[in-house]
């Protein structure tokens, strides 16, 4: 009998995730210092997930998930991070699965869903292209149909985790004279495996290789590897994030940096200085009155609305609280923001510089910060062209 | 695009700018940063090398000590070039920090074998006078009286160019009265440590246990050192503030250069509107940092102690915070390539960090402008 979870009060909620933590997430996996982990060196919570009916909250009960509706999600979100549960590659769970779940044929469905939650497949995203980021609409990798196949030809880039990935959900072209380019535009699945696919992993600024350039030399992929139409990719991808969506604006990375700030304040006696604390209780409001305008929109979905763009509003917020809070701690730092490495506070040390660094790409990924504003003008404030 | 604008009657200045562009060219800063990271260097030898063949270590040295005699504007302009090519050499805190302090010190035998040594290249003179800032495991250096000698024990952090030092120039307590010395790198009782710098230099950490220091190595001793260190600062802040200017310009230009070239929804992005401004206000900050490099030198030789003391915090603030802000934005507007290793963008942003902290952050800089106005 599958528990069912949306029946449970939220606090017993809390504590059975809290359980699950405790039983079985090594220590060292705990409060990571990498912001991606590789699937092997998470393999482990992964699988253990899995076993305990928790990998996968959103997905239905049919397919293994746990059903969890929005208010109950939230939670799993936020305790997940409260209790330092490292990040998994989830782009199968919070990307293809919810696709499927939506787009897919019972043929799909069945095939690529427990694959998912046993890790035997591990997906990466291929939207971006060298050419193609804001305006991902003029995406230039193209897919040919050759009898029972699509001939795939091009190039995506930024792809987070394809290093580790053995699928693709990639956004191609199919056509390319429709007037509006977002038609045109067709998902396939594509076995990372397949001769002509190429993979060369990219350093970032914090030296970590998270994302990758992924290259498609006629590269074969199966007709039946197409989710929805042809040429109608653009609607199927857009309406993948839903409720999601949220999370983009979720107070979490901020949260985190914050948690630093204060060890690294503490250990060094900075709430002694006046110009410190008011800068701090400034930081400290922001991200108390970020949880109220969060709640906002999370109401909204407790009640069983749907979100508006207006949503995009947290996005930009919480990515710049971060910046802010990890330039404050770089402030704090003092010439010890000299050092790559971590810097001493107290008995412990704090990834001041890592976290510094990390700050900068969420400004820039899931819509950069200058296209969410671009969106709010327009489809909130109806400001014109 | 934004750049000190000093007199330069005898073109003196340009010719330090063209020359400076030209061991860019023959040796770009990237690749050099990149090598030094990848082997934990603390220094390019070769580069080091080159720059002291050039003169410019010794800038400051007047000629009969090996130096080039030169001046301030001097030192800022070449400094600017340095930042603007990331040729991201210890030059401020280190050549410049001690050749500084060696040229006002008074005249003896080691005081002229480390200046000339400076300035030729064969010595790599490390200044090591910073003690371990009170969050850090380590202890103060201390100098015990040992016949005329010296022992010394204790921990020296943000030593630059550590491991390759040839000596380590030291300013010390010595209980009745402070010390210059120089301690050369070999001597036993010495170990050094590293971290990795930000900006790709291995950052040294020395530790100092029961070293001993004969007399015929002290510099400078008495009085005289709070002002000797007080110069070398001075010194060394307009030349790293000069720096700065140059990152910050570059990264500008770069910026600019980037958004022209880099087309999205059929236009290049630099002609959206939220674009243009944000390089509008780049651009701005870059030009108030380099005029505030001109004001701190030139106000270092109109004979007002004050004024020149408050120009060099004003400008050492002006451009730590002009260099990292400009470059978070340009990181910002290069988009996900921003957020590479592999693009230079991102190596400005963390040299401008590591030079923005490096002998006073912003913001102790303007509490102490600030403080000193006031004071009578
Ligand atoms: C860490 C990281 C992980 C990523 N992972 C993935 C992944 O897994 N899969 C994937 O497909 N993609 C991924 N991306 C790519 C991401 O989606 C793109 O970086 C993003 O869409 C921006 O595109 P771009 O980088 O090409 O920047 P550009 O579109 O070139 O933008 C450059 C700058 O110009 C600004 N700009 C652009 N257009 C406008 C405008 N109209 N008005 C004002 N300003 C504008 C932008 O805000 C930005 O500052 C990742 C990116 C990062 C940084």
């Amino acid at each position: 009998m599958a528990t069912d979870w949306n029946a449970m009060s939220d606090d017993d909620f809390r504590a059975a995730f809290r359980d699950l933590v405790e039983r079985r997430l090594p220590a060292e996996l705990r409060f990571m210092r990498k912001q991606r982990p590789l699937f092997d060196e998470v393999a482990v919570w992964y699988h253990a997930l899995n076993e305990e009916g928790w990998l996968s909250p959103v997905w239905s009960v049919e397919y293994g998930g746990m059903g969890l509706n929005p208010a109950k999600h939230m939670i799993y979100v936020e305790e997940w991070g409260r209790l330092g549960c490292p990040r998994i590659p989830d782009h199968g769970l919070g990307l293809i699965g919810p696709l499927l779940l939506a787009f897919g044929t019972e043929e799909q469905k069945a095939y690529y869903l427990p694959k998912i939650l046993s890790g035997e497949h591990v997906w990466c995203q291929g939207y971006s292209e060298p050419n193609s980021g804001s305006d991902l609409a003029s995406l230039r990798t193209a897919a040919v149909r050759d009898g029972d196949h699509f001939v795939v030809n091009g190039q995506k880039i930024w792809t987070t985790l394809a290093h580790c990935a053995n699928w693709i959900f990639a956004l191609v072209r199919t056509s390319r004279d429709e007037k509006v380019r977002q038609k045109g535009i067709t998902v396939l699945l594509i076995d990372m495996t397949t001769p002509g696919v190429k993979v060369r992993p990219i350093a970032n600024l914090r030296g970590e290789t998270d994302f990758c350039e992924v290259f498609f030399d006629n590269v074969r992929v199966p007709v039946e590897n197409l989710v929805g139409e042809v040429d109608q990719g653009w609607n199927v991808a857009k309406s993948v994030l839903g409720h999601e969506r949220i999370f983009l604006g979720a107070p979490t990375r901020p949260e985190i940096a914050m948690e630093r700030l204060d060890k690294l304040a503490r250990a060094r006696g900075a709430f002694d200085d006046p110009a410190f604390r008011s800068r701090y209780a400034k930081h400290r409001l922001d991200l108390y009155d970020l949880g109220s305008a969060f709640e906002r929109f999370a109401k909204v979905l407790r009640e069983g609305g749907e979100l508006g763009a207006d949503v995009s509003l947290l996005k930009i917020f919480t990515t710049e609280l971060y910046q802010r809070i990890t330039e404050e701690m770089l402030l704090l730092a003092g010439e010890d923001a000299r050092y790559f490495d971590d810097i001493e506070a107290g008995n412990g040390e704090v990834d001041a510089m890592n976290l510094f660094l990390d700050s900068r790409a969420p400004a820039i990924f899931g819509g950069s910060n200058e296209i969410q504003k671009n969106i709010l003008a327009k489809a909130v404030l109806g400001l014109p062209s | 695009m934004p750049q000190t604008i000093f007199d330069d009657p005898d073109g003196t200045l340009s010719m330090l700018r063209d020359s400076a562009a030209t061991l860019a060219s023959r040796r770009p800063g990237p690749a050099s940063l990149r090598a030094k990271r990848a082997g934990s260097a603390d220094i390019d030898r070769d580069l080091w090398t080159s720059m002291a063949e050039a003169g410019w270590l010794g800038l400051l040295l007047p000629e009969d000590l090996g130096g080039a005699g030169l001046g301030l504007a001097e030192q800022a302009v070449l400094s600017e070039a340095l930042g603007r090519a990331l040729i991201a050499e210890p030059v401020g805190a280190g050549a410049v920090f001690a050749s500084t302090l060696l040229r006002d010190a008074p005249a003896s035998a080691e005081r002229d074998r480390l200046a000339a040594g400076l300035a030729s290249g064969e010595l790599l003179v490390s200044p090591a006078w910073q003690d371990p800032s009170r969050h850090s495991h380590g202890a103060a250096l201390k100098a015990m009286v040992d016949g005329d000698g010296f022992i010394l024990t204790g921990d020296r952090h943000f030593v630059d160019g550590a491991t390759s030092a040839s000596d380590f120039l030291v300013v010390v307590d010595a209980g009745r009265e402070a010390l210059v010395v120089s301690v050369p790198a070999g001597r036993s009782g010495i170990s050094v440590s590293e971290k990795a710098g930000v900006d790709g230099s291995a950052i040294g950490r020395v530790a100092f246990e029961r070293c001993s220091v004969g007399a015929n190595r002290v510099v400078a001793r008495g009085p005289s050192i709070e002002a000797l260190v007080e110069n070398a600062v001075t010194n060394a802040r307009i030349a790293i503030a000069a720096e700065l200017a140059g990152i910050a310009s570059k990264a500008v230009e770069m910026t600019i250069a980037y958004t022209k070239d880099r087309v999205q929804f059929g236009r290049p992005i630099a002609s959206f509107q939220a674009v243009q401004h944000r390089l509008v206000e780049m651009w701005s900050d870059a030009e108030f940092a380099c005029a505030s490099v001109v004001n701190a030198v030139v106000k270092q030789s109109e004979g007002d102690d004050k004024a020149a003391h408050l120009a060099v915090l004003a400008a050492k603030a002006r451009c730590g915070d002009a260099a990292t802000s400009i470059c978070r934005r340009a990181v910002h507007l290069h988009g996900a390539m921003g957020f590479t290793d592999e693009h230079d963008i991102g190596l400005y942003l963390k040299r401008a960090i590591a030079l923005s902290a490096t002998l006073g952050q912003p913001e102790a800089m303007r509490l102490e402008f600030v403080e000193l106005e006031h004071a009578a």
